[in-house]
């Protein structure tokens, strides 16, 4: 591969202290290199905002679930068709697609990297579709990619709990990640989930029981940390808490955190989970309780999840959530429950600026980001296409970024509608670059314990963006002037060249090999699909190397 | 332990239940035993035997001569259409889709020709379902509608339901309360331990009024106890079966009912009555597929188009122009000036495949040379994704199975179809 200089741009690389330098950044070989000859080829940076590649650590755009959504909604990809790119390359073939709220997945490969993001995680994949979840991420093009595994209303592992078999239901996860070529464990409404299927319309808390005393949302969560810390994986394991988008259901959320002290754990889109109740029962924020906590205790981490005004698409494994959404706002529903697993659930959904709610929870979100006091640990998400779409991360960072543009936006919303949230006491933060640069790569990149990613130190993967500066951050950070993926140059003068593919980004942890005898046998006796079937078997790409044991 | 020449844990794809537990034996070139098929499947696997031959109007040529000129007239037709047919795997679904979107071509699938009102009807107003398994492990009341499952899905009732244990059925069949609607003459399940027979014209009727009891706050109201008729009838048995079960299944069949006419609303009217439960209880409603991997062909459309069927790609983008399947199709054949058939031709309801007869077709997949459909052809023979090249597809629930090659030695359609993509992509750039 050729060497490349990207000379003269003003470098934000928080990981290396960088926040703002003029310098030049070196590839070779497709990676960061200290120098390359003066004979290399050369982009001329002078004036921009050169970046480490964007990190996108929870999104949903390749899953069995995300398919189900984009085939009830074809009225939404036909008002948002995408052409073909042009590219250089004979080898590739460019591919149209829809560039809507759940965009096909050719489409979502180029739009990301028009973006100037670089590596992309689903977050929800049920290990008996993973199948599919590998194939729609083969076809998303140019970004690494890979996804979080459901574990938190397993059959089996709510089996090995109930027994009192921890240490073997920490095997059976470290099987399943590999098994399904996952990069790490998701839990979303542990236990919720199972009672759904069970009839349950009832709110979950923490200690309820699932039949027997023993299985508790509580001791599932600690079962799946615990086995997170002791398999070294690269990533803690990635919460989706109880009791989603109910009223009220902070007090779940700052439980759940609590039952985790001590250990890491990410709390993935803290907005949805951060809604409280004032004295006459009417909604109100509770984000400064929810982030003031995870101010105050460095091992947990979360991503924020902020709501877009607009059109939205809700699609999550959280299926009882979306049964109720179905039944409020009347919109068609799609609900697909997962044996022995999981579930998933879709309904189109819109945030709108004069519905009460949703004004709460767009305030809620940027309270959460604002009032956070560490950008490492609390990093940006839509929840694409939840709260909103990917297409919007540069219409969010100009709202960080410029109090002016955010007041403006604030005053359209009814006053009344955000009273309780500091938002509307006026919040002066303004996110610098440098902030943004952590809470879009450098900071997912360490949350996913990605070495190699989110920085442009020597030895890191040459994945570097080059934005035009702008006043307006919506602006700059909607197109990018250059991408350089793993040293390929995709992007170049603002347009779509190459698209090669990107890697799967996978772990697989050892695991004691006599606890194989007892997962089979119940998939002898429950499972449709034959033991002998369900790993995905050997992926092309390399496995991503493990920590020792409860090093991280 | 398994004896030489015995592959297991093959999956089937003569229905869309994919049995993966099927036990190949392979005997001096031939398979001769497929352990656990039913006979579906045991004529979907044969003996793996399949000509391997590449023709262009009949005439044999080398493969390498047939690619060349099927890429050659792809590239140059002003209409080209390009169609999966079934047994073919998603990678090489893959390809075909990769095709048409550097031709513009239209993309389509016998999806369209058999099981459109379904996915309509999906689309429109969403749809509450399982994975077969949560059928197994949890339904304690199954209804069967109007499901010939004896001739078309042989190996439900044994590895679904509702015969086996399951997770929250421990005693299996005896956990269960299995119901039988037949509509017309179709024979669901002698075995049923309640059976109905109902007038096809009561059908939509029937569903409906099932719907409102369900609905009502109050299912022993006097206002449905009076209500006169063969529908109300009905929907007054089975409305409180149905509510009493803890997990309903309502499982029916999308494919095309040969023996009866039907509503083409009934999958309206059944997704209805799905969500009807999900209020009082918990429901799955379970659509069965044909086989040879009809649902991998949605998905891949699905993620690949964003629409699981009839796209158009004549703008440089996907549209999607969802039609009656079979009256579309005998119109396709005068839309079309070149069509790539890729899967197994024999496979195609007749009204799709005669469709073609004035079209000149490039047929690539097993038996290809056995059925030459257009009025001037190229026919590339390849072997059967799942029994001579592995592969990916989708059981009737979407759950992706792998596939085995359990014979070698014949040219496998996958590499056929993207060698000709990568002929089409140099010469369209």
């Amino acid at each position: 591969m050729t060497p490349l200089r990207i000379a003269g741009g003003r470098v934000y690389d928080p990981a290396n202290g960088i926040d703002g330098d003029v310098r030049d950044i070196c590839i070779d070989d497709g990676r960061i290199v200290a120098d390359v000859p003066s004979s290399a080829p050369r982009l001329d940076a002078r004036g921009m905002v050169v970046m480490p590649g964007g990190v996108d650590m929870h999104c949903h755009v390749a899953s069995g679930s995300v398919n189900v959504a984009r085939r009830l909604l074809p009225e939404d990809h036909a008002q948002h068709p995408a052409l073909a790119p042009v590219l250089d390359d004979l080898a590739t073939i460019p591919r149209s697609g829809s560039a809507g709220l759940v965009p096909t997945t050719f489409t979502t490969g180029y739009r990301y990297a028009g973006l100037g993001y670089t590596t992309v995680f689903d977050a929800a994949v049920a290990p008996l579709m993973a199948r599919s979840a590998h194939a729609q991420l083969d076809d998303t093009p140019i970004v690494d990619g890979g996804f979080f595994v459901l574990l938190g209303n397993d059959d089996y592992l709510l089996r090995q709990i109930d027994a009192g078999e921890r240490e073997r239901a920490r095997e059976y996860a470290a099987w399943l990640l590999g098994a399904s070529g996952a990069y790490a464990i998701k839990a979303v409404n542990p236990g919720g989930i199972e009672l759904w299927k069970r009839g349950s319309r009832e709110r979950t808390e923490l200690d309820q029981a699932l039949g027997s005393s023993r299985v508790t949302p509580r001791a599932i969560l600690e079962t799946l940390a615990d086995s997170a810390i002791a398999l070294g994986l690269p990533h803690p394991l990635h919460i989706h808490c109880n009791n989603l988008g109910l009223p009220d259901n902070a007090s779940t959320t700052l439980a759940t955190m609590a039952a985790l002290e001590g250990r890491r754990a990410h709390f993935t889109h803290l907005q949805f989970h951060s809604y409280g109740t004032s004295g006459d029962g009417a909604w109100r924020s509770a984000a400064r309780e929810v982030i003031e906590y995870v101010n105050a205790h460095p091992s947990l981490s979360g991503d924020v999840g902020q709501v877009m005004l607009g059109p939205a698409v809700t699609l999550t494994a959280d299926a009882p959530v979306e049964y109720l959404l179905h039944r409020s706002s009347g919109r068609k529903w799609a609900n697909v429950d997962i044996e022995l697993e999981t579930g998933c659930g879709v309904v189109p959904h819109e945030y709108k600026e004069r519905n009460a709610v949703a004004a709460l929870q767009w305030a809620i979100g940027l309270e959460l980001f604002l009032l956070s006091s560490d950008p490492w640990r609390v990093v940006l998400s839509t929840d694409h296409p939840n709260g909103g779409s990917f297409m919007s991360y540069p219409a969010l960072i100009r709202l960080l970024m410029d109090r002016a543009h955010r007041d403006e936006q604030i005053k359209r919303v009814e006053p009344k509608l955000l009273a309780g949230s500091t938002l509307a006491d006026g919040i002066a933060r303004e996110y610098t670059l440098g902030e943004i640069a952590i809470i879009t790569r450098a900071g997912p990149a360490k949350l996913l314990g990605l070495r190699d990613k989110g920085h442009l130190g020597v030895g890191a993967d040459a994945d570097v963006t080059v934005y035009v500066p702008d006043a307006d951050a919506e602006k700059m950070f909607a197109t990018t002037r250059y991408v350089v993926k793993g040293g390929t140059l995709v992007v170049e003068e603002g347009q779509l060249r190459r698209a090669p593919a990107g890697r799967r980004l996978h772990v697989r942890p050892s695991f004691d090999a006599a606890v194989t005898a007892d997962i089979e046998h119940h998939f002898n006796q429950y499972s449709t699909v034959r033991f002998a079937n369900y790993p995905v078997g050997d992926l092309r790409d390399a496995s991503v190397p493990l920590a020792p044991s409860g090093a991280r | 332990m398994t004896a030489p020449g015995i592959i297991e844990n093959v999956t089937c794809l003569g229905c869309g239940c994919a049995c993966d537990d099927i036990g190949i034996t392979v005997r001096d070139g031939r398979i001769t035993e497929a352990r656990n098929a039913c006979a579906l499947g045991v004529e979907w696997f044969g003996d793996g035997q399949v000509p391997a031959r590449s023709c262009i109007d009949g005439r044999d040529v080398s493969l390498d001569e047939a690619v060349g000129e099927a890429a050659r007239t792809l590239a140059g037709a002003s209409r080209p259409l390009v169609y999966l047919a079934p047994d073919v795997s998603c990678e090489t679904q893959r390809e075909g889709a990769a095709i048409a979107d550097m031709l513009r071509a239209r993309l389509d699938s016998v999806t369209s020709s058999t099981v459109a009102g379904f996915v309509l009807s999906g689309q429109e107003r969403g749809y509450a379902s399982a994975t077969l398994g949560e059928i197994r492990n949890r339904a304690d009341v199954i209804l069967f509608w109007s499901v010939d499952l004896e001739r078309r899905y042989p190996r439900f009732t044994s590895r679904y339901a509702p015969d086996p244990i399951g997770v929250h059925v421990p005693d299996g069949r005896r956990s269960r309360t299995v119901i039988s609607v037949d509509v017309g003459a179709a024979v669901t399940l002698a075995a049923a331990d309640h059976r109905t027979t109902i007038d096809p014209a009561h059908e939509l009727a029937t569903l409906t009024a099932l719907q409102a009891i369900v609905r009502s706050p109050d299912t022993g109201s006097a206002t449905f106890a009076r209500s006169p008729g063969a529908a109300w009838d009905t929907a007054r048995d089975l409305a409180p079966m149905l509510l009493s079960g803890r997990y309903v299944a309502l499982v029916y069949d999308a494919e095309p009912d040969e023996r009866t006419a039907r509503s083409p609303q009934r999958f309206d009217a059944l997704g209805a009555l799905g969500r009807a439960l999900n209020e009082r209880t918990r429901c799955a409603a379970i659509a069965l597929r044909g086989g040879g991997n009809r649902s991998g062909a949605d998905s891949v459309l699905t993620s690949q188009t964003g629409y699981p069927m009839t796209v158009n790609f004549g703008r440089g983008y996907p549209r999607y122009g969802p039609h009656d399947g079979l009256a579309a199709a005998a119109r396709d054949g005068n839309r079309s000036d070149v069509a790539l058939v890729v899967g197994n031709v024999a496979a195609l309801p007749s009204a799709v495949s005669t469709a073609w007869s004035r079209v000149h077709t490039v047929t690539i997949g097993p038996r290809a040379s056995e059925s030459p459909l257009g009025d001037r052809t190229i026919t590339i023979d390849t072997g059967m994704d799942g029994i001579h090249t592995g592969g990916t597809a989708f059981r009737t629930d979407d759950v992706p199975l792998p596939l085995r090659a359990v014979m070698a030695g014949f040219p496998s359609a996958v590499d056929t179809v993207r060698s000709i993509a990568s002929l089409v992509r140099r010469m369209t750039r």
